[in-house]
């Protein structure tokens, strides 16, 4: 069977006429990630005997004609959101051992629609790096070009649908991690607004900026998966309670007299093979008849300290828990504090202990008013030039990132490189704004793909997943040839 | 440099982080070069208001205090070692 690229809907209509059985799909996918995982290494953990169990129980669904959009369609799960009784590493050793005794709420929502798990995806430790290259066990490659980097933090993610070695994913998102990928791999992520989706079992790096969400081959898969993912929870202070629209709603309806921003400093620093791309999707979107409107976000200019500031004050506080005593490596010593110290020197690796030691600086004492309260006051002013846009514009468009995927090694040994590379899509989260990032085209020499990110008004998904649904249905994607 | 080899220890200490002495020198720099780079937010002239917080999160109502059953014990404590029905340490007076 085929399963380049396939679409959940259409393993959807193969389920329920019965072209395909669920274990049949479930055991298609499995081999496929024996045979071709070893060499993209897109997953920590594979849960063969598992998923074919939970394929069996799905097909018994089907079969009484109970099945729900999700029911025995096979997905890959981002290694940091928990699963019970299946590893769950944040691909660190920190967390090399960790079975957690209980499921992330997207999980269960996952499991009440009778979804297959194929297995764990890799990732930056912690969800921290660009890369996916910090992965203390599976630093994942670009199946687009296996010598370059799948972009991170959910790298694995996008490159087990990106090399169809599952239909759709879940990710993460704390300042990119979701659509960066996506856009490095060629696929379509989104990072729902911060409060859509419960955050209950994902393991925590920045609270107020992470968020769960899809990566899929197109948009209208990843508004199939965010239906199932989304909603208030009890467990979850911040998640939202308020009503969730069907999501697949507004796909295929014109956006004619749609206003689209493209605020021009987001512009200024992108390759020009990038920008040129983007700018061309615009025009396109323009003849769908859309109208373009130049603005400007001079917050950008600060967004990076702004962001690092923020998310590692709060991964500071949120890894302090990694003690070694109730879960998580173990390191030796002769008492309390030399255990602690022990077990953080050994479980974690150079980029999260680096991104704590500068949480813990921005929060000390004489630094904490120069850089982290500074910082919230670059959100707030980056919140209200968003607000500002949206009084002219329906959504805005900008690149993904500033450049394709990069070599492998690229950026090791350059922390600042590699933080700076995040401009696109760091203020997202800061603003807690959704955002989804989809393939606009390709570079000309080495045929790499391009993203371009649509971003919307708080709660307003339907818009951004309408706009990039609109410019997908005129677009041809290319598959690696992987 | 952006920081000193005492500032570097004083953040060890509070992060539980020891390094060998090449080891400091190379994060030393490291964190030199991301502190240059977090103090262009000082160029930045607005104050924080407290006040005037629009994050925007929406807290759900809080749930009532009431007790349920939540985990249990052994499973709580499988990926911990040392295990003897709880939790075990090293002592913790020093």
């Amino acid at each position: 069977m085929d399963l380049t690229r396939a679409k959940i809907r259409d393993l959807r209509k193969m389920l329920d006429s019965g072209e395909i059985s669920a274990t049949e799909l479930c055991k298609e996918y499995l081999d496929k990630i024996e045979e071709k995982d070893k060499s993209l290494l897109s997953y920590i953990t594979v849960t063969k005997d598992e998923a074919m169990k939970t394929a069996e129980n799905a097909q018994k669904i089907i079969n009484e004609g109970k099945a729900s959009a999700l029911t025995g369609i096979p997905l890959a799960i981002k290694d940091n959101i928990c699963t019970d009784g299946v590893k769950t590493t944040c691909a660190s050793n920190m967390l090399g051992n960790f079975i957690p005794p209980y499921n992330a709420t997207v999980i269960e929502k996952l499991n009440a629609e009778g979804y297959v798990l194929l297995g764990k995806t890799s990732m930056d430790e912690f969800a921290m790096g660009g890369s996916t290259q910090t992965s203390a066990f599976a630093k994942t490659k670009n199946p687009y070009d296996l010598e370059r980097v799948p972009g991170g933090s959910s790298g694995g993610s996008a490159a087990a649908v990106a090399a169809s070695l599952a239909p759709a994913a879940l990710g993460s998102d704390t300042g990119g991690s979701i659509r960066q990928p996506a856009s490095f791999c060629g696929v379509t992520g989104i990072k729902p607004t911060y409060g859509r989706v419960s955050r209950y079992g994902l393991v925590a790096f920045a609270s107020s900026l992470d968020q769960i969400g899809p990566i899929a081959n197109d948009a209208r898969d990843c508004a199939i998966l965010l239906n199932a993912i989304c909603g208030g929870d009890r467990h979850d202070a911040t998640s939202a309670k308020i009503d969730t629209p069907d999501f697949t709603e507004k796909l295929g309806q014109p956006i004619k007299g749609m206003k689209i921003a493209l605020p021009k400093e987001f512009y200024d620093g992108v390759d020009d093979t990038v920008r040129a791309c983007v700018t061309d999707a615009a025009k396109e979107l323009e003849k769908h008849g859309a109208t373009l409107v130049e603005c400007s976000m001079p917050g950008l200019k600060y967004a990076i300290p702004a962001y690092y500031l923020i998310a590692c004050a709060e991964a500071a506080s949120n890894l302090s828990r990694f003690d070694g005593i109730k879960y998580g490596y173990r390191g030796e010593g002769r008492t309390y504090n030399e255990l602690i110290i022990d077990s953080r020197n050994k479980g974690f690796g150079e980029e999260v202990k680096r991104r704590i030691l500068l949480g813990n600086y921005a929060l000390s004492s004489g630094y904490y008013d120069a850089y982290y309260k500074k910082a919230l006051a670059l959100k707030q002013e980056i919140i209200k030039e968003y607000s500002d846009i949206f009084e002219q514009a329906d959504v805005i468009l900008t690149p993904t990132a500033p450049t394709p995927a990069y070599k492998i090694g690229a950026q090791d040994n350059d922390p600042v490189k590699m933080y700076l590379a995040d401009i696109c899509t760091v203020t997202v989260n800061i603003a807690g704004l959704p955002g989804i990032s989809t393939t606009c085209g390709y570079t000309a020499d080495a045929g790499l793909p391009i993203g371009m990110s649509v971003i919307g008004k708080r709660f307003d998904e339907q818009t951004i997943l309408q706009v990039a649904d609109a410019f997908e249905q005129g677009f041809v994607p290319v598959a690696p040839k992987f | 440099m952006a920081v000193d080899m005492k500032t570097i220890e004083h953040l060890c200490g509070l992060s539980k982080l020891t390094y060998d002495e090449k080891g400091m020198e190379k994060v030393m720099g490291e964190m030199s070069s991301i502190i240059d780079l977090m103090d262009e937010i000082k160029g930045f002239d607005l104050t924080y208001d407290d006040t005037n917080d629009k994050n925007e999160i929406r807290f759900c109502d809080t749930r009532e205090d009431i007790p349920e059953k939540s985990f249990e014990t052994e499973k709580l404590l499988s990926n911990a070692e040392n295990t003897d029905g709880c939790y075990v340490v090293p002592k913790v007076v020093e």
